[in-house]
């Protein structure tokens, strides 16, 4: 028996004993077919699912290797029915692939017979296939291209896409690297992208996903339309394509709720194209405005289901995917497989923040216990009323003071939900508050005071989580949240993550009200930070 | 063998040595039970023709061949087969009894069995056309007869060219000078070659122990569970189709993988039904499931192992449906007597292979499907379809793997099979890894003791080779309901888990306990309060109370055990003057109960029910007149089924609104009686019809209807 560091369980999960000698070469060989679900302190879970072993064969590895790969690194005899599966899983990839045929446009062709008459019976890509060529080959109509795809997917026979990308319109890009250079990582992902044609990079927050974008796009060298969250971010990244690239202030436009600019590279919000007035999409025709040479979606995980009806109808053109996790709260992981692309690059968020590119965090939950008062109104309070209650309790605000006068000189940020409760909080704290209302040249104003130390205290909403670079944040102070959004807890984590200059570790405080539903969510939260490997502590108010 | 030729069968066997009757005794057990009495009485069992056919079932084609050449008078060395070979075989079905005396010639049932007709002499086969030629080809390689249709084509132009022979009015056979010429040039001595591949034996048999593993503790998970929860039995016997959709969820399988599961404890007899505790008839692990148990893994996969291996229970077709009716897993109609010679078969023919050699994938089960037909030619074509689902299931139970037979496994009979599986199996392990997501993992299977206490405090997420244990506020809650004591709590987290205790796991421990008997409950039937704090500590102490079993829970809060009736009069004896409060918290006022009897029911004065009874018995005796006058004087009449609905239609159709039908019909007791009645409708096999006597529209049954009578 060896003595591998890997024990393969019957139910398609993976543990990584974290400490073995054999770990690092373990997690190499497993990270392409296997997704990441869990990295605490001592043992990894993986999980084999249709889509990681897909994703694999996408990428090249067969099933031998897969299989190989198990059995050399497992602790344990592994299942022969997991083995079994793992083959007829990854033997469903390129069973049918996409062509492109001079004499009938786009061809879906089959090197399994009785797959491809199961296919064409399928009610799912009805309307989608033209005239049959051969017993084993089919036309397709070219706009269906997209759905198709979606379809086989669901059918558990996906294709292999090798019908290619138009170029677009060129336009030179060059990444100007005078006074840095770009990372290996970032260099190794765009590369991976590129020669997969489209797909996603999975980076971490912090791990600077906008350059490998840019870097995208200088391999390219033809006109992006880059599709972002908000207007902030579309702002952030234009700024960074001026420093970063060849590209100059007016080669780049926005498309946002105030501005309607379409030039060589485009930065439009997800918002915007999503408007809907009188049931049409009136913003939709920018997809066609220009030929496109390649489309970047950052934070390809909260892409919004219009956008992948949309993204349907743009399979000839490339397109790369920038996230930080594959897992998206509503269960769509297959479109952004079938619509996007496979996972073409994925980096452990531990070696990058041993490399030193990004900080490391200490999460601590504060717990504070309501006074007598607002335990009574809490526990009498509607259902529904009671989340606000628990949050914004004043006990709070008393604490984010004591935790603010501790870390007083180091930039912090306080996120809260409720907009009363952050007005409260700037008051009592004497500090500028970011919500909705704020005004984008406003927002933009405090973000740079914050970036160059002229104030070290914010209070911000939920409209920092996404896509802000604030690189010198280095406490954030969590008073309230949506829920217990994993998504929204590992953005705003990210928020602290990028290096500090001096190395020191980033704090990451939840204040949090015991024994009320705050105290539920906040489990949520510590699970999943937990989960992702951070240090977390709990502590009693009183004892702080 | 005796060197002078003996003169008869009974004189051969007589002359044999004993190991060589005993061989044959083995080889031909039906031949053994009862006991024959002396050589000849052997020797007339042996020539019996249905115990001659079971022997020639056992032949491998080369055999049958050399004995089909004896029966032709063939010399048998003639046969395209290396000389040894044919030696071999003639040795063979002498020792078989097959064939007897020197030069060999076959018993006389064998002669008749196998006797083909001889056919032309040197018949030309390369000059047929291709159709022709492969039928020639496809009833050499089956060695059976084919079908006659009777139509023109291939077959038929054989059969007039001699080179086929009609047998009976369906079949057709070869006969034997076109069967030599057929095998021509292709040897008989050979079987056919398995499709291997190369494969680590290392790696077969650690993925085969792995599945072996993966067996017991399915086995034994799913007997657990069935032992607090048992299925129930079907009425024919078998498990239902639920039950099994569950037993497969729980124990991540397919159905049909379930299904082996299930069977095979079954087969080792660890399941069996009994009757639970409500007397329905249900699965139950057995008491050999304890005693299993208590083997090593290892011991406990070599009982299942062993099960399935001689077991004959056809396992594949659960799921399936066999004429229209589902096969349910333990089903009493899945025996079937040759499986257990075909598992052996199929096991043995994998493990032919030298170490380092696994079938080939995708060919591999086909070509143990040709090397089997050539081992047993005459066995029915279908039972080959049960290789496949033979070659997974052993598989699924960690006998083979990768295509290959694990190297313990290769001799589960004499060998010491348990031993070399065990230095496989994952060790058992006394400690836990416990992480900061409220996670703990047990590194290989936990040690039972160590097992059972976990699982107090922390619910399993993930099962195999490791365990993931998850603590929630539930479960640490459950160890405290158990009775279990913060400190202990803490103290068994840190004995079991070999990193240090994550804090927040350590809190979760605190913060549970903190809340854990904050609210009392508790069972009282009856409670006494007041504000009196004094008078109710008087109470409490009072000695005449002590019967009433006061206790106080709070310092205005007393409860009993005694209800409410019995507690009330004993207090008034007391002097304490108590106030009732209903279920709601109200006062109730005790007063003496106020008896009342029921008002007798209002009755209709006598003239009212008299006119109205009066009137419903003249309607009566009228309709009875009126089917008086009509049997008197018939107008029209009809009987038969056909006339009565003929005429029930044409009244009902007539304009006539007045039309009346007498009809004789059949009450719900079975008398005959007479209703006048004036038809509406005819359909749907019932008759519409006002009845004068009820002087309602009712609906008559026609068949019921005995005839009818047209009166006006």
């Amino acid at each position: 028996m060896s003595d591998g560091p890997l024990i393969v369980q019957s139910d398609k999960t993976l543990l990584l004993e974290v400490d073995h000698e054999q770990a690092r070469a373990a997690r190499a060989a497993i990270a392409p077919f296997a997704e990441l679900e869990r990295s605490p302190e001592h043992i990894h879970t993986y999980r084999l699912t249709p889509l990681g072993l897909w994703n694999a064969r996408a990428a090249g590895h067969d099933a031998e290797q897969v299989v190989d790969v198990l059995l050399t690194f497992s602790r344990y005899a592994v299942p022969h029915a997991l083995l079994v599966d793992v083959a007829e899983t990854m033997d469903r990839y390129g069973r049918l692939r996409l062509d492109k045929d001079p004499a009938h446009g786009l061809v879906l062709t089959a090197t399994d017979r009785a797959v491809f008459e199961e296919v064409l019976r399928s009610k799912r890509v009805a309307g989608m296939l033209g005239e049959r060529l051969g017993p084993e080959s089919v036309a397709v109509h070219a706009s269906e291209r997209g759905n198709l795809k979606q379809a086989l997917l669901k059918l558990g026979w996906p294709a292999e896409d090798h019908a290619g990308y138009v170029d677009g319109e060129a336009h030179p890009i060059e990444l100007d690297e005078t006074g840095w250079s770009l990372r290996p990582y970032q260099k190794e992902a765009a590369e991976s992208f590129w020669h997969g044609g489209s797909g996603v990079v999975v980076l971490p927050c912090g791990a600077g996903k906008t350059l490998v974008g840019a870097a995208a796009m200088s391999e390219a060298g033809a006109t992006t339309l880059i599709l972002v969250t908000n207007t902030v971010s579309a702002r952030q990244w234009k700024h960074e394509l001026v420093k970063r690239t060849s590209l100059t202030e007016d080669e780049i436009g926005e498309y946002s709720g105030s501005r309607k600019e379409v030039r060589p590279v485009t930065i439009a919000t997800y918002q915007v194209l999503t408007t809907r007035r009188k049931g049409v999409y009136p913003h939709l025709e920018l997809l066609d405005a220009r030929d496109w040479g390649l489309i970047v979606y950052d934070e390809v995980h909260l892409l919004p289901a219009p956008i992948f009806r949309m993204t349907a109808d743009l399979q000839a053109r490339r397109r790369i995917g920038l996230t930080a996790t594959l897992v998206r709260e509503d269960g769509r992981e297959g479109d952004v497989f079938s619509l996007i692309g496979p996972k073409r690059y994925d980096a452990p968020w531990k070696d990058i923040e041993q490399q030193g590119y990004i900080a490391p965090a200490d999460c601590v939950e504060v717990r504070v216990t309501l006074p007598e008062g607002e335990r009574i109104a809490y526990a009498t309070a509607e259902p529904e009323e009671r989340y606000r209650l628990a949050s914004c309790t004043h006990e709070k605000t008393r604490i984010t003071e004591r935790l603010v006068a501790q870390h007083r000189g180091e930039p912090t940020l306080v996120i809260g939900q409720y907009l009363e409760q952050l007005d409260e909080l700037a008051e009592h704290l004497d500090a500028p508050v970011i919500q909705g209302k704020t005004t984008v040249k406003e927002r933009e104003r405090l973000f740079e005071a914050f970036r160059t130390g002229e104030i070290d205290l914010l209070v911000v909403s939920k409209v920092a989580n996404f896509s802000v670079d604030l690189p010198e944040a280095a406490v954030a102070i969590q008073v309230s949240g949506s829920f217990g959004s994993r998504q929204e807890e590992a953005q705003r984590l990210g928020r602290l993550l990028r290096p500090k200059a001096d190395g020191t570790t980033a704090r990451f405080y939840t204040v949090v009200s015991r024994d009320t539903v705050d105290a539920d969510f906040a489990q949520n939260r510590q699970r999943f930070l937990a989960e992702q490997g951070y240090a977390y502590r709990i502590v009693d108010a009183a004892d702080l | 063998m005796s060197t002078s030729s003996p003169r008869s069968l009974a004189d051969q066997l007589r002359g044999w040595p004993d190991e060589r009757l005993a061989r044959l005794l083995a080889a031909r057990p039906d031949l053994a039970t009862p006991a024959p009495h002396d050589s000849s009485q052997l020797a007339a069992r042996v020539v019996v023709r249905a115990s001659v056919l079971r022997a020639l079932d056992r032949l491998d084609v080369l055999e049958l061949a050399v004995l089909q050449a004896l029966v032709q008078g063939t010399e048998p060395h003639d046969l395209p087969a290396g000389k040894r070979a044919v030696d071999d075989a003639l040795v063979t079905v002498t020792d078989l009894a097959l064939a007897w005396g020197t030069p060999p010639r076959p018993v006389t049932a064998v002669a008749e069995l196998l006797r083909l007709p001889d056919g032309p002499a040197e018949p030309d086969l390369d000059a047929l056309p291709p159709a022709a030629r492969a039928v020639v080809d496809t009833l050499v390689a089956e060695g059976a007869d084919g079908r006659w249709g009777g139509r023109a084509g291939p077959t038929a132009d054989l059969v007039a060219a001699g080179l086929l022979v009609r047998t009976d009015a369906q079949h057709v056979t070869m006969p034997w000078s076109v069967r030599l010429a057929a095998w021509a040039g292709t040897p008989l001595d050979r079987a056919p070659e398995l499709a291997t591949s190369a494969r680590d034996q290392a790696m077969v048999d650690r993925a085969a122990a792995g599945a072996a593993f993966e067996l017991v503790r399915r086995t034994e998970l799913l007997l657990d569970l069935w032992g607090s929860h048992p299925p129930t039995a079907l009425k024919a016997g078998g498990l239902g189709v639920r039950d099994l959709r569950s037993a497969a969820t729980l124990l991540h399988l397919e159905p049909d993988e379930a299904a082996l599961v299930i069977e095979t404890a079954a087969a080792a007899g660890l399941l069996g039904t009994g009757m639970t505790d409500d007397l329905d008839a249900a699965w139950l692990p057995t008491d050999g499931f304890d005693a299993w148990q208590s083997h090593g893994v290892a011991e406990r996969w070599l009982t299942l192992a062993r099960a399935w291996l001689d077991g004959s229970r056809l396992v594949s077709a659960v799921g399936g449906r066999v004429a229209d009716k589902p096969v349910n897993a333990l089903s009493p109609d899945l025996e079937r007597a040759w499986l257990r010679d075909l598992r052996h078969d199929v096991v043995a023919t994998v493990a032919s292979l030298p170490p380092g050699e696994v079938l080939a994938a995708g060919t591999g089960t086909a070509s143990v499907v040709q090397r089997l037909r050539w081992h047993r030619p005459r066995r029915p074509a279908s039972r080959w379809d049960q290789v496949e689902p033979l070659l997974a299931q052993a598989a699924q139970l960690g006998l083979t793997a990768l295509g290959g037979v694990a190297s313990y496994a290769r001799d589960l009979d004499d060998g010491d099979p348990a031993a070399g599986l065990a230095p496989l199996l994952p060790r058992p392990v006394d400690h836990v890894l416990v992480q900061a997501d409220l996670t703990a993992v047990a590194p290989g299977p936990l040690e039972h003791e160590v097992a059972r206490r976990l699982a107090m405090v922390a619910d399993v997420e993930s099962r195999g080779g490791a365990t993931v244990y998850r603590f929630d506020a539930g479960s640490v809650r459950r160890a405290f309901d158990a009775g279990w004591a913060t400190a202990e709590v803490h103290d068994f987290l840190t004995e079991v888990s070999r990193t240090p205790v994550p804090q927040a796991l350590s809190y979760l421990v605190d913060d549970v306990a903190r809340r854990f008997g904050t609210v009392r409950a508790g069972h009282a039937e009856s409670f006494l309060r007041s504000d009196d704090e004094t008078a109710l500590a008087e109470l409490v102490h009072s000695p005449a109370a002590a019967s009433l079993r006061l206790r106080r829970i709070a310092p205005t809060v007393v409860v009993s055990d005694v209800p409410l009736g019995t507690l009330l009069p004993r207090l008034r004896e007391l002097g304490v003057a108590p106030v009732v409060e209903a279920v709601d918290g109200t006062v109730r006022v005790a007063r003496p109960d106020v008896f009342r009897s029921r008002t007798p029911r209002h009755r209709a004065p006598v003239g009212l029910r008299t006119t109205a009874r009066t009137s419903a018995v003249v309607a009566a005796v009228r309709a009875g007149d009126h089917a008086a006058t009509t049997r008197r004087a018939r107008t029209q009449a009809a009987v038969g089924p056909t006339e009565v609905i003929a005429l029930l239609r044409e009244c009902a159709e007539s304009s006539d609104d007045a039309a009346r039908v007498v009809i004789g019909y059949v009450g719900d007791d079975g008398t005959v009686g007479e209703r006048v009645v004036r038809p509406r409708r005819v359909e749907g096999g019932r008759l519409t019809a006002y009845d004068e006597r009820s002087e309602v529209e009712r609906s008559f049954a026609i068949h019921r209807i005995t005839a009818a009578t047209r009166t006006s």
